[in-house]
């Protein structure tokens, strides 16, 4: 009931994007051009990193690239969903937030509603054709079920990021300036489209447990790798994006009780 | 049934104390220091349904906070609220599903779409019925004129247009309260009127419980039955209108233009045996003050019978300078012997109006 009534509210947005969008066209293809060109740049620097080294740890460029391909597709779904880089800004600082908590839908639901941004989502549209090639070029046998075992890994992934992000959004309702915290978390997050076996020890276990980036990349995408199959690990993606995912919902509904209002 | 209950609601804000110089900004890296301020201090009030009340105060009295604990956007620190049935923070989004909200200097609206866009987004966030949904947008852009608004973008609107499509956004799902902050602030007069008057109609045909807050004093006049006044997070004054007139409001003055210079001596003469004072403006022009207790048309009649006269005005004491008033000694309460004994004789339209004859 409650889920079907935020579904029909994701519908009547995303149409209200549109109509917004269409009066903005150049904005639009902008967006999507510099997405676009951000992950073309993360792409020739694993080319680039290829060419002077015929492998990563045991890694090959091929199996590096699919992996990459999986975190576009996740990232690119979270980028539209849960577009939450000004939230402290705009619904904290401008309290904007008095308006989201005068209306009967679920002030996470709205507060993403409101930012939805399908122009990242063209880029799991690459992403997946990114992963399709690498596929091919590494030969991977393809089971009917691969492309559901995907949903269910990129729906896990999504999760773990938008926990996160909103977790940190949360911590705005706590402190005055949280915003530098959202960068460091940027940087570290990127460590997670590349194979974990690269790293030391210390780094693995920060992405695994502490801030898991590595099951949005390494883990899920193994699941379907010949070589570096981890299933146990692949598995746990749903898993963590639910506990994750809980966590940033738990953490954003006691910072609402906290919100102070901006103003008068 | 009451639509609102209040009772020793308080709110508390933690501020964060900044100190100064470099110095201080590298302490306060590592120790904040955080000082308590209470916005709103231990109020009580009830308001029953259908009621239109004015909530009044200086910038920084508690108003908007005490609006927001009402509305559910704060969780108030102590205290007890019952809106509508409902604890307003405890159980929110069944809760705003019965209140409409307008805050005069921020927009519920969607910025670059249609007016009409927004209204039919609102629809589906209220769930309000498409029949229902079409009747009451007919009805609503009747009364408010809103015919060739609804397909211009927000943006586009000028305040006044901007402000009645926010009245008719907070009422599509019919509210039983509605609570309005600021709602005349920075209108022109024509649109002030009609918000007044669209608010009157909807309280009265609908009932819709009504709470405002305002520094516009003319709003209070022209709506609110009662009033509550705010001053440094206490209420001050909690009642009627007119008997806050009654209580403050400390006589009335008439002006009086002549044809002829008036010695003063002459003036006095007229007025013999009434406690009134005069004042000389210059040769032709002289007020004279009237205190509650004797009727304006005595004096009139004693004056306007004998001179020459080309022009009157009479000045109220405006419910403005009773409010300066009010604020400038800090209490209600003072001066209520002196109120008491007015209290009978006054005249039972108080009105800040100048006439002219």
């Amino acid at each position: 009931m409650r889920i079907a009534y935020t579904f029909e509210l994701f519908r009547e947005y995303l149409a209200n994007y549109i109509k917004t969008k269409l009066t903005y066209r150049a904005d639009f293809w902008v967006e999507v051009v510099s997405d676009l060109m951000f992950s073309l740049m993360n792409l020739v620097f694993i080319f680039v990193v290829f060419q002077h080294t015929p492998a990563l740890g045991d890694w090959n460029q091929s199996e590096v690239v699919f992996v990459y391909g999986y975190f576009m597709i996740a990232q690119g779904v979270f980028g539209c969903f849960t577009n939450l880089w000004n939230f402290g800004d705009r619904y904290i600082i401008k309290g904007e937030m008095d308006r989201i908590l005068t209306r009967p839908a679920h002030s996470l639901a709205q507060v993403m509603l409101e930012n939805v941004d399908p122009p990242s989502l063209v880029g799991s549209l690459v992403g997946i054709g990114i992963m399709g090639a690498a596929w091919g070029e590494l030969g991977l046998p393809f089971h009917w079920y691969d492309p559901f075992v995907l949903i269910v890994m990129v729906i896990g992934s999504v999760l773990i990021y938008s926990g996160i992000y909103t977790t940190l959004a949360a911590i705005s309702f706590y402190s005055d300036a949280p915003t530098g915290i959202i960068p460091l978390m940027y940087n570290i997050q990127s460590y997670g489209r590349y194979p974990i076996q690269i790293y030391n020890k210390g780094i693995r276990f920060l992405l695994t447990w502490v801030l898991p980036f590595a099951f949005v990349g390494v883990y899920p995408a193994s699941y379907f790798l010949a070589e570096h199959a981890d299933r146990s690990m692949a598995w746990l993606t749903p898993v963590v994006g639910l506990i994750v995912g809980a966590i940033g919902l738990v953490v954003w509904n006691r910072g609402v009780k906290r919100y102070r209002g901006a103003g008068s | 049934m009451l639509a609102i209950d209040v009772k020793q609601l308080r709110k508390q804000f933690n501020v964060q104390k900044n100190r100064e110089g470099l110095k201080g900004a590298m302490l306060d890296l590592f120790k904040r220091e955080h000082t308590q301020v209470t916005a709103v201090k231990d109020i009580s009030f009830e308001i029953p349904q259908g009621e239109i009340c004015g909530y009044i105060g200086e910038n920084g009295a508690g108003k908007s906070t005490t609006i927001k604990m009402l509305t559910g956007i704060l969780v108030p620190t102590s205290g007890h609220i019952q809106v509508n049935g409902f604890v307003p923070h405890k159980d929110r989004e069944r809760f705003v599903q019965g209140i409409g909200v307008v805050f005069g200097q921020r927009s519920q609206l969607w910025w670059d779409i249609g007016v009409i866009e927004s209204f039919r987004l609102l629809r589906k966030v209220y769930r309000v019925g498409e029949a229902d949904f079409k009747q009451r947008l007919d009805e609503l852009v009747e009364t408010l004129a809103l015919g060739e608004l609804l397909n211009r973008p927000v943006r586009k609107l000028s305040l006044g247009q901007r402000m009645r499509c926010e009245l008719a956004a907070a009422l599509l799902h019919r509210p039983s309260i509605l609570f309005l902050d600021e709602p005349t602030i920075g209108l022109d007069v024509v649109v002030k009127t009609e918000i007044r008057e669209f608010l009157k109609r909807l309280n009265r045909e609908h009932g819709t419980t009504i709470l405002l807050t305002t520094h516009d004093l003319q709003d209070i006049e022209a709506l609110c039955s009662r009033v509550i006044m705010l001053d440094d997070g206490r209420i001050i004054y909690d009642g009627g209108l007119e008997e806050l007139k009654a209580r403050w409001g400390k006589g009335r003055e008439v002006q009086f233009q002549f044809n002829d210079p008036i010695p003063n001596e002459r003036l006095e003469a007229l007025t013999g045996g009434l406690d009134v004072r005069w004042t000389k403006e210059n040769e032709q022009t002289a007020k004279v003050w009237i205190p509650l207790e004797i009727n304006v048309s005595d004096v009139l009649s004693r004056v306007v019978g004998t001179t020459d006269i080309s022009d009157i005005k009479i000045f109220e004491t405006s419910t403005e300078e009773i409010v300066r008033e009010i604020y400038r000694t800090g209490s209600a309460e003072t001066d209520q012997q002196r109120a008491d004994a007015n209290l009978d004789e006054r005249e039972p339209t108080a009105r800040a109006e100048a006439v002219r004859s």
